[in-house]
């Protein structure tokens, strides 16, 4: 028998996933991304205060979008990515 | 078997009802309940009730891929609607779709919210949609089925699976459907479309992510502004998400509670002002917590009260339900917008 397959859907412009070159954790700019929920700043900056333990942290920021529910700004991550090599995401509760 | 979801058609091995459920539920194409097999022949029923819709589907969060009318369509066949729902399903779907519903957050967040979907106009009786008694409730094939259809698709073509890209801590019995009319023949006041700018003769589709239904009772007051203490009290509760996140309510006014508000004169913006003030939450029910992460979220604290509203125009108030002292309140999921579209090829 032929059915519609209920999950089909078609490719998006723009869905197009990109390879990103390999990181170095030890020198590299990290930016830090807080989704905005609670205690995501604090868990976002304990990690940065264990890495101090083996890199220098001074490019190692920290941001966040301005709300939990809802999209980051437009043009936020694209201006990431170019300042930074690496993000490491608060993104769940 | 073929099982590509890339691909639309599947040419399947025959199989009868319990066999099609299991494989229906292992390519986790279902909510839990029975599905019916969507053949193309079925499909093809449906999706000929909106020949002629060529508006473009934008992107469906959050798997982001576009939506084909036929695979909408094969999810309204597996929920066990009728053809002529369709129409009501795609305005459903174009709804959340809106950029202000914020679909993708609505689906990803850990709140338990699901898809208001509101019915207005002519198409409540051409589809023998259930407005009053038991609206929120079984019972009625329109309800059930135009509700768990666009679950469905939300579920199926926008990708959110419960546990995988649906987050929800608990959910809600409101992710199978949601779905009512505005008793409009019983309401005092304009229905809730035509206060959004339709004409009476339109058919509306309004969708918005909210929690299921809090009843409020009210038996003992016979008053206008004795029911909206009871209402006010109710909105006003310090574990929603409406304290924090901007968006409109929807009160849900049972047709008695609403004769007796019309006789003491109240106007559907009298009881928005009312409402509003009364029923901004006193910083004495927030914990310590909660107050320092508002502040920091720059959430407005006026005298000491937190509005669970941006403004009054943000409690949107209808009628539906049948005979009883009761109301109920929609609380929303946040930064989000009660979508309209009208239904076409209505």
């Amino acid at each position: 028998m032929r059915i519609v397959n209920p999950s089909f859907g078609e490719e998006a412009p723009g869905n197009e996933q990109v390879v990103a070159n390999s990181v170095d954790w030890s020198k590299d700019p990290i930016i830090l991304f807080s989704n905005s929920k609670p205690n995501a700043k604090e868990l976002l900056e304990g990690l940065r205060d264990k890495m101090s333990a083996y890199r220098n942290t001074d490019n190692i920021d920290y941001t966040l979008k301005d709300s939990p529910a809802q999209p980051a700004a437009e043009g936020m991550y694209d201006e990431l990515a170019g300042k930074y090599r690496a993000a490491i995401l608060a993104i769940a509760d | 078997m073929e099982t590509a979801a890339e691909t639309e058609i599947l040419d399947l091995d025959e199989m009868d009802q319990a066999e099609w459920n299991e494989y229906a539920f292992e390519q986790g194409w279902g909510d839990g309940f029975p599905l019916v097999m969507p053949t193309e022949d079925l499909v093809e029923k449906f999706v000929a009730t909106c020949h002629g819709d060529n508006e473009p589907l934008p992107a469906m969060s959050p798997r982001r891929v576009i939506p084909t009318l036929q695979a909408m369509a094969a999810n309204a066949v597996m929920a066990g609607a009728r053809p002529e729902y369709f129409p009501a399903i795609l305005a459903a779907a174009r709804a959340v779709l809106d950029p202000a519903y914020n679909l993708h957050g609505s689906l990803a967040t850990t709140h338990s919210c699901a898809p208001m979907v509101l019915l207005n106009g002519p198409i409540r009786e051409q589809l023998n949609v259930n407005c009053a008694s038991n609206c929120f409730g079984q019972g009625r094939q329109a309800n059930a089925t135009i509700g768990r259809a666009l679950q469905l698709i939300l579920m199926n073509v926008g990708g959110a699976k419960p546990g995988v890209m649906d987050r929800s801590t608990q959910g809600t019995p409101a992710k199978y459907a949601f779905c009512f009319g505005e008793n409009e023949e019983e309401s005092p006041w304009e229905p809730f479309h035509v206060r959004q700018g339709y004409g009476a003769e339109d058919s509306v589709v309004t969708a918005i992510p909210s929690e299921a239904p809090h009843n409020i009772n009210d038996h003992a007051s016979t008053s206008g502004i004795g029911i909206l203490t009871t209402i006010a009290g109710t909105i006003s509760q310090p574990g929603a998400n409406a304290i924090y996140c901007n968006a409109p309510v929807f009160l849900i006014l049972g047709p008695e509670h609403a004769q007796t508000l019309h006789r003491d004169g109240w106007t559907i913006a009298d009881m928005q002002a009312d409402l509003f003030k009364r029923s901004a939450l006193h910083i004495s029910k927030v914990s310590k917590e909660n107050q320092v992460s508002y502040e920091e979220m720059e959430r407005p604290l006026v005298n000491d009260y937190y509005p669970m509203v941006p403004t009054p125009e943000d409690i949107h108030i209808l009628v539906a339900g049948g005979p009883g002292k009761h109301s109920a309140y929609i609380p929303p999921f946040g930064f989000t917008a009660a979508c309209s579209v009208r239904i076409a090829h209505v």
